[in-house]
This record gives C-alpha cells, structure tokens and sequence, in this order.
C-alpha cells in the first residue's frame, strides 16, 4: 500500500467528515398520496408538506407506494390499478411508467410491489384476465419484474395467489409474499423456497389465524410485521379471553420469522411498524395506538387516536410515530407517552385512503 | 311458492331450486355483484358485535374500502366500471353529498 501525503489524509478526512455530516443531518420525509392523483412530500420535523406532485393518470389515487433505495424516485400504483408511475422526487417529473394492461388483457396490481436493493428492478405481483369476447377467463397470478431504466419488462415469474404486500430480503436475493402462508420465493424462476405458516399453522389448541395485511412500512427497521389474530381452540369461544392478538415479524436481513403473542383481542390493529432502535419494540394503529413489547410478549399501553388511521411509520431515532391514511392528516405521536405532538395537514384536505406511508432520509 | 307463479325461464330455476332446497345456493350465487366476491358486513357490524372497531368516522373508510373494490355490492366500482364515481370527491368528510347513486348506462 502505498504511504499517504499528509494532504491526501487532509482531503480523505474532509471527505469522511462530510460525509458522517450528511448522516447525522439526513431528515426524515414521509411519502404518501391524496385523491386524486396527487403526491406528497412531507418534511416530518417540520411538521410541514414539502412537495406536491401531480401523477399523470393516477387517478383515483396512489395505492402503494415504494421508494428507491436512492430515495429520489417514488413508484405509485395508479391507473385504476393498472399502471406504476414512478416520479423524481426533486423535479416532479415522471421518469418511469408502465401500463399493464392491453386490448386483450386487464391486468390489476394492487399492494404486492417493490423495487430490489440495488434499484434496478421493480417486482410487480399481477393479477390478470382475458378480456374474450363474451367472457373473462382468470389468469395464472405472476410476478413480473419491470427495468426501472426503461420500464421494459424483464421477466415473469409463477406466483402464488392471494399475496398481498411482497418484500425483497435485504440482499436482494429473495422476495417474501404475504398470502395464505408467508412465501419465499427466488425471484429468479419463481421456485418456492420456504413457506413460513400462517393459515396452515401447527401451534396446537389454537384455530388458524386471520391477518389482514396490505401496508408496506417496514424500511426503517427492515423488519416486516403485521398482526394476527387467532382463537383458542381449547377453550370456549364463548370466553372473551379466548381471544389473542399476535404480531408476525420477519427479518428483511436474516430472514427470522417469528410469531408472537401480545394481548387478548379486544381492539383492532390495521398495521404496524417495528422500531428501528428498539426492534423488539413494535407499534400498532387503528382507533388506537399501542406499544407492543415482543420479547415480553405483552402490550406497553394504548391511546385513543382523534379518528381511524391506516398507516403507521417511525422516525428514524425512534422518538415519534406517524399515523395516516383514511382521512387528510397525519398525526404525530411521541413513542415513550404515546401522546400526540404534532399534525400534518394534507392540501385542500384530500383523503390519503389506503395510500402507503413511507418514509425517505434525505 | 304456492302464490307466486315464475314469469320467466330464472324464476322458474328458482322455483325448483326451492322445492329441492337449494336457494340458499341460487342466493349464493347472486351475491357476485361488482369486481370481486367478497360481501363484507363489515360497515355495520364489527367482529365483536357493536361498533366501535369499525372506522370512526365511516368517511375515513369509505376511500380506503371503496377504491379497492372491498365492498363491490355497497358502492359504486370505481376500478372498472365507474371509475370517476368520486373523482370530484378527495375528501369524503367534505365531499360525501357529491358522492351519487349510479345506473346501467345503455350501451
């Protein structure tokens, strides 16, 4: 190795200096959409929208939406569900498009989207039909995996069906799809390689579990979760306390899945998001919001929220939670009191409804 | 069906569906309104029999269920066939009286 000058170790120390700068100071922004095709970008600190972009075509609103690991562009479900728009961050302009469905074929996506680690692929799950001339005729599900250079397709792949949302492992080489089991597939051929059961689950004395999951929030943890909700088959269902709310979590990284139980069923969670400094730690929203300790297996406590939320997301030191969806606000709520420190108003008041909320460090 | 007649070749199915018991799968089969099957109770009842887990207020659902087609029988299908239904609606809280009834349209 050759010696370095002492103004070669000046530049490279400025450089490192900058560069651990530039993490301390990335903010945290929320991405979401409003009816009806519009885009937001909110500064979360500031407790203020920062941008708002309309999606051609993107009517009656985004559905789901990714964000690519570089954070500059973010795909959206729009089109009625048949199409994905992908809008530069900074500029507003739309660089990516695809239309799905043709005069022959209607093709539907709806939660099960993601763009892989190195950002090259987006991962679309379709559900198609034939449009014949006095007929319909369903067609195989498929995941197909679209350039985001170009927007061409690359390939498709055989699909399971009734995935709802889809997620790349951390090194791109796996994409997990939440349907009747939580499915790991080579996003390569299409190969099942593990089913992690849920509906076909073997813990014994409890009937099968409902989960409900259509929400992508697990980037800041890396940390998939949803609950689930499941009877005691040992005891009389007649006894409320035969009840349980659980929370499924999977690793992103290691791919760890597990299922735990936190509380006797006596509200509802839509989704929830994993802290990132306490991962452990999950949060969970609907008409309330509740801290959930997973090691202990038990709820840490629970607010009433002004109205129903959706989404849930976290700030990136684990201070505070976002709550939206629904309606035209996202509400901020401190993660120790569960108390609420903020509000986000949407323009012109527009619903968010099942738009993702996702969240960008910029 | 002693005082009702069938007036045409679907009633008269119904009527022998009904004298070998079998309605309650002709009314199964009718429930397949809209773009998907499912028929959720869910607006007016909850899991637990009341209502307090349902959304409060119902405006913060109505988008959330209706674009994606959950409630296909309950309102207008804005994925395929009635897709500006709320177009001129983003905030259902404020908007909800433009929010109309929708018919056949002759084709």
């Amino acid at each position: 190795m050759k010696r370095m000058s002492p103004k070669s170790i000046a530049v490279l120390s400025g450089a490192l200096a900058f560069l651990a700068s530039t993490v301390a100071d990335a903010k945290d922004f929320l991405v979401t959409g409003i009816k009806p095709d519009k885009l937001v970008v909110v500064d979360a600190a500031a407790r203020k929208v920062d941008k708002v972009y309309t999606i051609p075509n993107g009517g009656p609103g985004p559905l789901t939406i990714t964000v690519s690991p570089d954070g500059k562009t973010a795909y959206s479900v729009v089109n009625r569900w048949e199409s994905v728009s992908g809008i530069d961050l900074e500029t507003g302009k739309e660089t990516f498009r695809v239309d799905l469905s043709s005069d022959t074929e209607r093709v539907k996506i709806m939660f099960g989207m993601d763009v892989s680690p190195d950002g090259k692929e987006l991962a679309l799950y379709e559900s198609a039909v034939k449009l014949g001339l006095g007929e319909y005729e369903v067609q195989p599900t498929r995941i197909s995996f679209y350039d985001t250079a170009n927007g061409n397709k690359i390939r498709s792949i055989p699909a399971p069906r009734q995935v709802t949302v889809m997620m790349y492992s951390s090194d791109g080489s796996k994409l997990y799809g939440m349907g009747r089991a939580l499915h790991v597939i080579d996003p390569a051929n299409g190969n099942i390689i593990k089913e992690n059961k849920t509906q076909a689950w073997d813990r014994s004395n409890y009937y099968p579990p409902d989960i409900l999951d259509v929400w992508s929030q697990w980037e800041q943890a890396g940390i998939f979760s949803t609950p689930y909700y499941a009877a005691r088959s040992d005891m009389s269902l007649e006894d409320p306390t035969a009840y349980w709310t659980g929370m499924l979590t999977l690793d992103l990284k290691t791919g760890d899945f597990n299922l735990v139980d936190v509380e006797n069923t006596d509200i509802f969670y839509f989704s929830t998001v994993v802290s990132p400094t306490e991962p452990h730690i999950a949060f969970g929203v609907y008409n309330n919001l509740a801290k959930l300790d997973m090691k202990a297996g038990k709820s840490l406590g629970r607010g009433e929220l002004d109205h129903s939320y959706y989404d849930i997301n976290i700030s990136s030191d684990g201070k505070e939670v976002y709550v939206g969806g629904t309606m035209s606000d996202i509400g901020v709520y401190d993660t120790t009191t569960l108390k609420k420190i903020g509000q986000i108003d949407m323009p012109d008041g527009a619903n968010m409804g099942i738009s993702s909320m996702r969240v960008i460090k910029r | 069906m002693k005082h009702l007649k069938p007036a045409n070749k679907k009633a008269a199915e119904y009527a022998s569906a009904a004298d070998e018991g079998r309605e309650e799968e002709v009314r199964l089969m009718q429930t397949m309104v809209g773009c998907t099957a499912t028929l959720d109770p869910g607006w007016e009842v909850d899991a637990f029999g009341g209502v307090a887990a349902l959304c409060q207020p119902m405006e913060a659902d109505l988008y959330g269920c209706a674009d994606p087609c959950w409630w296909p029988a309950q309102v207008a299908d804005t994925l395929n066939t009635y897709p500006n239904w709320n177009a001129d609606a983003p905030a259902a809280q404020r908007d909800w009286r433009k929010l109309q009834s929708v018919f056949p349209e002759d084709t």
